[in-house]
């Protein structure tokens, strides 16, 4: 098959490990998966990974608390990212801010769609994001800069070195930004000044062809000034604010081969994500913020091949996690999780029509209930052109250490609190006991030890290439989430102001289908296009409309029954979603590419007094960017690029932050490879 | 709002189906129509502490459903108010805050559907601070507030049924806490929040004849 490089390539032989947590041809894998190539992300001219994925289909980029994913209408807390197998760590809100991830090193970029915990834990409940760097095993050196609109600067230098059986890898990246501003001149920056440094080390040595070692560290820190608005009752106070978030991670992997049939991986994880945040006011007063995370696991996961068509994978790990938070009752107490867990998984594949997969994953967790996680999958192959897949699994999350341990009183705001579900009882009794309490609602009685949250999701697809030109793949997918962890009131002050705390009590869905074509034509143009439908819903709402208990606002104030047509579902999901890219390529290594995005409306705040999303609440209004970018290879290893995103200027401050408006920039390269 | 005008042509065309037919009827009750009072200011802000907060006179505003007029404040000790209205706090003339008969509850539901107060409602006085007879904090009476956006939105589906200060029975709707009769849009500048919040725009039934149909 001499399919277009960027294309997944259905029946391709490339190498796919994120999927079966080992590595596995794409063509024999059972489940819906997506890939993107180092390539692809560097004809697009994409510098950080949130700007690689907005590209992608059935993906959209969410953005408080920096640049999240939503998989399929899941929120960014159920999608878990991983660097070369490795969990990252350092979530605000749940939300992991895929800006901090730079692309300069990355050899591919791989998605499994739907429920994998029953390999990985917690947080891979709507899918996995898995970043391959590139481990060159050969002598070479790359680099490059570039210079954008708002001063940004992206500088990347990458080194491999090959001594005899030692291969090693430095990356380096910085990044910097003074941010834009949709009144120039103004302080209200959207993107706010940034700079980012990362550090990338890697280092295998191959004792023998049976044993190997694999260290790597990764180093990211991030500072971001900003000007920070902070709205107290009414009265806005400017505060000049500096973050600091710096991210390490660390690994070494030793790989054995005891023999053809069994193999071993024994590895050992560290990370540390700690973030600061400074602030001070106009009047002078500070205000603090520290938050560190420490997460330790080591794992164990052996591959028995047990005959031809027979292999399993049996795994079992530790995992430590420490937190310590100024937003808990004491920076200095460190909160603690234990989890011990095991996995096991059996694939089928005698090489014929039927490839089947079928494991679980149980994690024992000392804070909160064990989780339990199986996953089938099924693929049928019909002939060379067509094949089906099906597949079942149920997922996880964690409850964080957030929903467990927050002691948070916003003085700058109403002077709100919010507890985790651990302190919750105790701390408002002891407030009780102070007389500071006005009342309590029924659900603090409700609250106690949380329990995961669990999704259950089923993918079906088709997977079609009639030719050597022509690709398309459908899929349809519907995950029903339990157990969904939210914060509600649970009494109030004296003063009347609220008490929040964390409650497991929503059950929500998405479902939808997802469309995916790639086409080549002649003299080196390709295109491809990316389509999704969505629909959310919370569960107990829609039984509540049902039921004729939910009311609206009309325009002139007055209430009426809401329709259940009305209903829009989960916020920040939009329906409709569609992305569509043209590539010229020419055998001389010239390339120029368009990129267009559309997403359709998306609910954004509740305003018209009922707790549900429905068309009289607020919303970011449908919009369609469009990116392009071409390049050319000089002589000697240079190159050069450039591009304009965002060609449309389009900007909404408001709903889309992290968009910044049309953004010109020029890269120059120079590498020892072709 | 067709729904509402077809339901009183309907309700006309039986009152002159009914004045025609039965010569004989005594009384014709007139329907009740529904009375919108706009911008009634609750204690509007008048400044800003240095720590931030907004605040008034903190005083309230008398309101008399039957006479559908503000009262003095030198007439809060009488019966001659029916709500008294002070940010989001909405007072009865009951319990500790007024010598009258009233009281009130709040009822979920529609304000045109609420036709008659059933008889076995309970109607809750004022015992301030601790409770009053229109519930008062976020999401618990008649609005939820939104720290983080700043902005009160009145909660659909709420009719708060009230007992005057004469004992006699009204429905009210409330339908903005800003000037100008509507709820602001969550991306108004904090200065707008500010100067347009605490003016109340809500409609009412009140039944003269003393009983609960309205």
């Amino acid at each position: 098959m001499n399919f277009s490089k960027d294309s997944l390539g259905l029946y391709s032989d490339t190498v796919f490990v994120t999927a079966n947590k080992s590595e596995r041809k794409v063509k024999n894998i059972s489940v819906p998966i997506s890939m993107i190539t180092g390539k692809s992300i560097v004809q697009a001219g994409n510098t950080r990974l949130a700007d690689v994925l907005r590209e992608q289909n059935g993906i959209t980029m969410t953005s408080g608390f920096g640049a999240g994913v939503q998989l399929q209408g899941l929120n960014p807390d159920y999608t878990i990212i991983l660097i070369d197998g490795e969990p990252l760590i350092g979530r605000t809100a749940g939300v992991l801010d895929l800006n901090r991830i730079a692309v300069g090193n990355i050899k591919k970029i791989e998605i499994v769609k739907g429920p994998s915990s029953s390999l990985y834990g917690s947080e891979a409940m709507a899918g996995v994001i898995n970043i391959i760097t590139d481990k060159k095993n050969t002598d070479a050196l790359s680099a490059n800069i570039r210079y954008g609109s708002y001063n940004t600067k992206d500088g990347n230098i990458s080194i491999s070195k090959r001594v005899n059986k030692l291969h090693a890898q430095t990356f380096y990246n910085y990044y910097s930004t003074d941010g834009f501003s949709v009144r120039p001149n103004s302080n209200n920056r959207f993107i706010t000044p940034i700079a980012r440094t990362t550090f990338t080390q890697n280092i295998q040595y191959k004792f023998t062809d049976k044993t190997s070692i694999d260290g790597s560290v990764r180093y990211n820190t991030e500072n971001i000034k900003s000007i920070i608005a902070v709205a107290n009752n009414g009265t806005t106070i400017y505060s000049n604010g500096n973050e600091n978030n710096n991210d390490l991670n660390g690994s070494i992997v030793v790989n054995h081969k005891f023999s053809d049939k069994i193999k071993t991986k024994l590895n050992t994880y560290y990370t540390q994500f700690k973030s600061k945040q400074d602030l001070l006011t106009v009047s002078g007063n500070p205000y603090n913020d520290l938050f560190q995370q420490n997460f330790k696991r080591i794992e164990d996961q052996t591959e028995w091949k047990i005959n031809a068509s027979l292999n399993s994978i049996i795994g079992f790990g530790w995992i430590t996690e420490n937190v310590n938070s100024s937003r808990y009752d004491n920076i200095d107490s460190a909160k603690t999780n234990n989890i011990q867990y095991a996995f096991n998984q059996w694939e089928w594949n005698n090489g014929k029509k039927w490839v089947a997969n079928a494991g679980f994953r149980f994690d024992k967790n000392q804070n909160f209930a064990s989780a339990f996680s199986p996953k089938f999958s099924l693929m049928y192959k019909v002939n060379t052109q067509l094949r089906f897949k099906l597949s079942a699994g149920r997922g996880f999350k964690a409850p964080d250490f957030r929903q467990l341990y927050l002691n948070f009183t916003n003085a700058a705001a109403g002077s709100y609190s919010v507890f985790g579900a651990v302190e919750a009882q105790k701390v408002i009794n002891r407030l009780m006991d102070l007389g500071q309490i006005g009342n309590l609602f029924s659900n603090f009685y409700q609250l106690k030890k949380l329990e995961p949250e669990y999704a259950t999701g089923i993918h079906v697809s088709a997977e079609w290439e009639p030719n050597q030109s022509n690709e398309i793949q459908v899929q349809f997918f519907r995950n029903d989430i339990n157990n969904l962890i939210d914060v509600q009131q649970v009494g109030n002050y004296i003063s009347g102001s609220q008490i929040y705390s964390y409650l497991n009590i929503k059950n929500a869905f998405t479902t939808g289908f997802e469309i995916e074509t790639k086409q080549k034509f002649a003299k080196g143009w390709t295109s491809a296009i990316g389509y999704q439908f969505l629909i959310t819903g919370d569960k107990d709402q829609i039984a509540s409309i049902k039921s004729g208990t939910v009311y609206t606002k009309n325009d002139n104030g007055t209430s009426r029954l809401l329709k259940l047509s009305d209903y829009v579902g989960l916020p920040n999901t939009s329906k409709h979603r569609l992305q569509a890219k043209l590539n010229y390529e020419n055998t001389k290594g010239f390339y120029a590419n368009i990129r267009a995005i559309y997403r359709s409306k998306w609910a954004v705040a509740n305003t018209n007094g009922n707790e549900v999303f429905d068309e009289g609440d607020q919303f970011g209004a449908g919009y369609i960017t469009l990116n392009y970018s071409m390049g050319k290879p000089l002589k000697k290893g240079w190159a050069i690029q450039a591009g304009i995103d965002n060609i449309n200027n389009y900007m909404d401050g408001l709903n889309l932050p992290n968009l910044a408006g049309r953004t010109f920039y020029m890269t120059l390269k120079y590498s020892t490879q072709k | 709002m067709k729904k509402a005008i077809w339901k009183s042509l309907v309700v006309v065309m039986t009152s002159v189906f009914l004045f025609s037919c039965s010569k004989s009827t005594t009384t014709v009750v007139a329907p009740l129509s529904a009375t919108t009072v706009k911008d009634l200011p609750a204690d509007t802000i008048i400044g800003i502490t240095p720590q931030g907060q907004p605040f008034g006179t903190g005083k309230f505003t008398f309101y008399s459903l039957e006479k559908n007029t503000i009262i003095a404040n030198s007439d809060s000790a009488t019966t001659k108010w029916d709500l008294a209205f002070n940010g989001t706090k909405i007072l009865t003339n009951s319990g500790n805050s007024g010598s009258g008969l009233g009281g009130a509850f709040i009822q979920i539901g529609l304000f045109e559907e609420l036709k008659t107060i059933s008889s076995d409602s309970v109607f809750k006085t004022d015992n301030g601070p601790s409770s009053y007879a229109v519930t008062f904090g976020s999401g618990r009476g008649w609005y939820t507030y939104d720290p983080i956006k700043n902005l009160v939105t009145p909660l659909a589906g709420r009719v708060l049924v009230i007992r005057t200060a004469s004992g006699k029975y009204a429905k009210v709707e409330i339908i903005a806490y800003y000037k100008g009769g509507a709820t602001l849009a969550a991306t108004a500048p904090d200065a707008e929040k500010i100067s347009k919040q605490r003016y109340y725009t809500f409609r009412y039934i009140f039944q003269p004849n003393g009983t609960r149909n309205f």
